[in-house]
């Protein structure tokens, strides 16, 4: 893939040039910023929204959308903390939570890889319907009072200052990581991305492998919404509201073609950096919410525009040069 | 870059007779990012007549096209238009000018309706569209060329040749001078061809200069006046037809002699890999029947919409048939998906090259493996990418692939050369029937001959090979007998010493030739 994998390679290289801009331009304002604590603490502020960027990467590379991520990442930890409420053991609600992931995930992918609706539609469908079931379990209430060894899986750092979460998000990086770019199953993802048809025709079982990605991306959401569970120590009907559109934006930024087909994970890892060095720059420097919201709202503009433009002005040199 | 002495041109395009020119070319180059598209160009082109050009993928035919429609600039060169001096920097001034072009894929609105198209370029006729005068030019312009179409209908679902007939009728609302047609038959059935050459001939009467792309040498040499070859963006001849053969054209394209259509000998055994009875897909095709035999190449000839590719695609899985019965090797069997199709051994390389055959950003190597991905894997289930490569390599020199190297994307390469990338990713299933669907389509004579040898030598070790195509002098020698169909039916399977262009039309046009096999009527 020399020419799309040339031109990532440069979109890669300018994140992470900007990366460094905005660490040392950090650096500078507060003397804080560059601490492993500060670190931490900016990673595991949204871990849940990392974590499920990983398996969205690939939903997207696979030229599809998961819009319901953040419905079903609230709808298990809704799950998870009714159960336990009614008497369930804690381990045994935790398994309830993702059990209710992957059946959410089944649902998705039996309309969109067998009964071939748009996967815009249906998860958008997800986004409503998960959501509302969640409220159903809690109404407008709040459940707490989890087991001390729930609630330290999201705050007690296990791995140096590295807390569960974190350690998770690495090892699923990793996973992904794998399977998108070494094994048979990744290879086939990029190419229903590219040319859904010409993949049939190759002997590529479209359906299986669109309902891999749609289990797969509901259940990593599920266990994400019991991370953030645990990290809050509470659970409440409209949490996680609104992540799914953080989670694209990391997605896109990361140089992930939402027409499919283009993009790999390294990117999307550089990308999750970005924004949170630049939220949490933005943050030291008293810049307000909706201030940062309007940045990373031009940062994704611009990630979308750079390459066309680009290609622009060289068709343009190209066209003029006599 | 130098111009073989022996076929400099034969024709000064100054010292001809038919009076002016309406466009005449003079000295054009042009150059891309180090690639001398065209070098010093000259062409005259004279108002009714046909003046084709040949040339294999990347002579130059394209990018000289692309300067008279203004799609690109000359580096150096004039160009004039009924001997003034003109400089067209848009396809809008371009048509102006009256020039236009037509292409192998009709550029129309599918949800417009055909008046709508035909006028789509007038926007100089006020703001409200008057429908009824719409309506009654469009229809004029229509029986002029002797087409019947509704001009209220949209232009979807229109066939392709409706819709360059549409195209034609666009042009002549424009009061063209000069007619510019790029491969306007590569998708067309013969029947259709001749309709087409019809509405061309007439055009020419009307005193129309046409410039005639083709790389099917039958055609051009049936309707072009004068033949011009490019070569390497350098203009090699220009000969009237008269003075011209099809074996001296092909030489001056490649610079070597080609034997293009010699036929391969039959390597055709006695056992048969596969044997269709009855075979049907309900309103689609119906009643084929034939046996296909280890090393044995066998032709289904028909025009286009005759039912052919659905036959391959039935018997691939893609769109499984509804009756009758397949068997491979003897053994009964039942495909319901293309991988199905695969792992009984049959591989079918798709007329859609760039939507059906290949996932164009990817790599060679990754389109030669995409279908047998699982031999690839090492233990962890991850894919073996050295071994990958090799493969790839091997396909390269094996079927002379032209590229930089296999990690290119497919979308680089020329057409040609994705399609020996195609056959490569069929050949490494390890097929024991191979079902090739229009094989040479878009590609340059110096490949075609290169595909007809590998047809030929896969055919040798024993593959059954079905090649479905247009081309009918590419049916005829590539294959031991030719199976006919019409409308959905088989009309005949001819021997190759029955089999002629004559007789397979005959049989492809509805004529029932004394000895057909299938003899059922709808």
């Amino acid at each position: 893939m020399t020419g799309a994998g040339a031109a990532l390679k440069r979109w890669e290289t300018l994140m992470f040039v900007l990366l460094v801009a905005i660490i040392a331009l950090n650096s500078l304002d507060s003397r804080y910023f560059l601490s492993i604590g500060n670190f931490v603490n900016l990673f595991q502020l949204s871990i849940e929204k990392s974590i499920v960027a990983l398996t969205m990467t690939l939903v997207i590379i696979g030229g599809e959308i998961d819009l319901s991520v953040a419905s079903v990442m609230g709808l298990a930890a809704c799950v998870a903390a009714w159960t336990f409420q009614h008497g369930a053991p804690m381990p045994l609600a935790v398994l309830l939570a993702l059990a209710a992931g992957i059946v959410a995930g089944l649902n998705n992918a039996f309309w969109i890889a067998y009964v071939g609706l748009p996967s815009l539609a249906v998860t958008l469908a997800g986004l409503i319907g998960y959501r509302g079931v969640a409220r159903i379990f809690l109404e407008d209430r709040a459940i707490g009072g989890f087991p001390e060894w729930f609630n330290q899986l999201g705050q007690q750092p296990i791995i140096g200052p590295l807390t569960a979460s974190i350690v998770i998000f690495f090892i699923l990086f990793v996973f992904f990581a794998v399977i998108l770019h070494s094994s048979a199953l990744g290879r086939m993802i990029y190419a229903i991305g590219s040319n859904v048809q010409a993949a049939r025709y190759s002997g590529v079982r479209v359906g299986l492998i669109k309902t891999d990605l749609f289990v797969a991306s509901a259940f990593v959401a599920a266990l994400a919404g019991v991370l953030y569970a645990a990290r809050l120590g509470s659970v409440r009907g409209d949490m996680a509201e609104g992540f799914e559109l953080d989670i694209i934006t990391a997605v896109l930024l990361g140089g992930v073609s939402i027409f499919g087909g283009k993009g790999n994970l390294a990117g999307v890892g550089l990308a999750i950096l970005v924004i949170l060095n630049l939220r949490n720059g933005m943050g030291l420097a008293n810049i307000t919410g909706n201030t940062q919201n309007y940045v990373i709202g031009g940062l994704l503009v611009f990630s979308v525009l750079a390459p066309n433009v680009w290609q622009d002005v060289r068709n343009t040199w190209r066209g003029r040069e006599i | 870059m130098t111009l073989d002495k022996e076929h400099s041109p034969a024709l000064d395009p100054g010292d001809v007779d038919d009076g002016k020119p309406i466009l005449e070319i003079r000295g054009v180059a042009k150059r891309f990012d180090g690639t001398q598209a065209l070098d010093d160009v000259s062409l005259a082109l004279y108002p009714g007549e046909i003046h084709a050009l040949l040339g294999e993928n990347g002579a130059g035919k394209s990018t000289l096209i692309k300067i008279v429609t203004g799609v690109h600039q000359p580096d150096h060169g004039q160009i004039l238009l009924a001997g003034e001096l003109v400089t067209i920097r848009s396809a809008a001034e371009a048509q102006r000018l009256g020039v236009a072009a037509i292409y192998q894929e009709p550029l129309l609105f599918p949800d417009l309706n055909v008046a709508e198209n035909i006028f789509i370029s007038h926007q100089d006729r006020g703001s409200i569209v008057g429908w009824r005068r719409m309506f009654q030019e469009a229809e004029a312009i229509l029986a002029e060329l002797g087409v019947a179409l509704d001009v209220r209908s949209p232009a979807r679902g229109l066939t392709l040749a409706a819709q360059q007939s549409v195209e034609i009728a666009k042009a002549i609302s424009m009061n063209v001078r000069v007619l510019i047609m790029d491969e306007p038959t590569a998708s067309l059935s013969a029947h259709e061809v001749q309709q087409l050459f019809k509405l061309v001939k007439d055009l020419k009467r009307q005193g129309v200069a046409i410039l005639f792309v083709s790389h099917r040498m039958e055609e051009v040499f049936e309707i072009a006046d004068k033949i011009t070859i490019f070569r390497d963006g350098r203009l090699v001849s220009t000969r009237r037809r008269a003075e011209a053969t099809p074996q001296r054209a092909i030489a001056d394209m490649v610079g070597r002699e080609i034997d293009l259509l010699k036929a391969r000998p039959t390597t055709a055994r006695k056992d048969p890999i596969l044997s269709v009875v009855d075979l049907g897909r309900q309103g689609v095709f119906e009643g084929v029947t034939f046996d296909l035999h280890r090393g044995e190449v066998l032709g289904f000839a028909g025009l286009i919409g005759a039912g052919r590719t659905d036959v391959g695609l039935a018997l691939f899985g893609v769109e499984p048939a509804t009756s009758g019965t397949i068997a491979v090797a003897g053994k009964p069997i039942v495909v319901r998906s293309p991988r199905e199709g695969m792992k009984l051994g049959i591989a079918y390389v798709s007329e859609d090259r760039r939507q059906l055959g290949l996932i164009l950003p990817m790599s060679i190597v990754a389109n030669v493996t995409l279908p047998s991905l699982h031999r690839f894997l090492n233990r962890f289930g991850l894919i073996r990418t050295a071994l990958e490569r090799r493969t790839a390599e091997s396909f390269r020199s094996r079927l002379a692939i032209r590229t930089p190297s296999v990690a290119v994307a497919v979308a680089k390469l020329s057409g040609g050369n994705q399609q020996k990338v195609l056959l490569s990713k069929w050949l490494n299933t390890n097929p024991s029937i191979l079902i090739l669907d229009e094989p040479t389509r878009g590609v340059d004579v110096g490949s075609k001959a290169e595909v007809h040898a590998i047809i030929a030598e896969l055919a040798s070790e024993g593959i059954g090979i079905i090649v479905i195509s247009s081309d009918l002098p590419e049916v005829l020698a590539l294959s031991d007998r030719v199976l006919v169909m019409r409308e959905g039916r088989q009309m005949a399977i001819l021997d190759r010493a029955e089999a002629s262009q004559e007789s397979v039309m005959t049989a492809a046009m509805g004529q029932r030739p004394a000895d057909s096999a299938s003899g059922r009527a709808l």
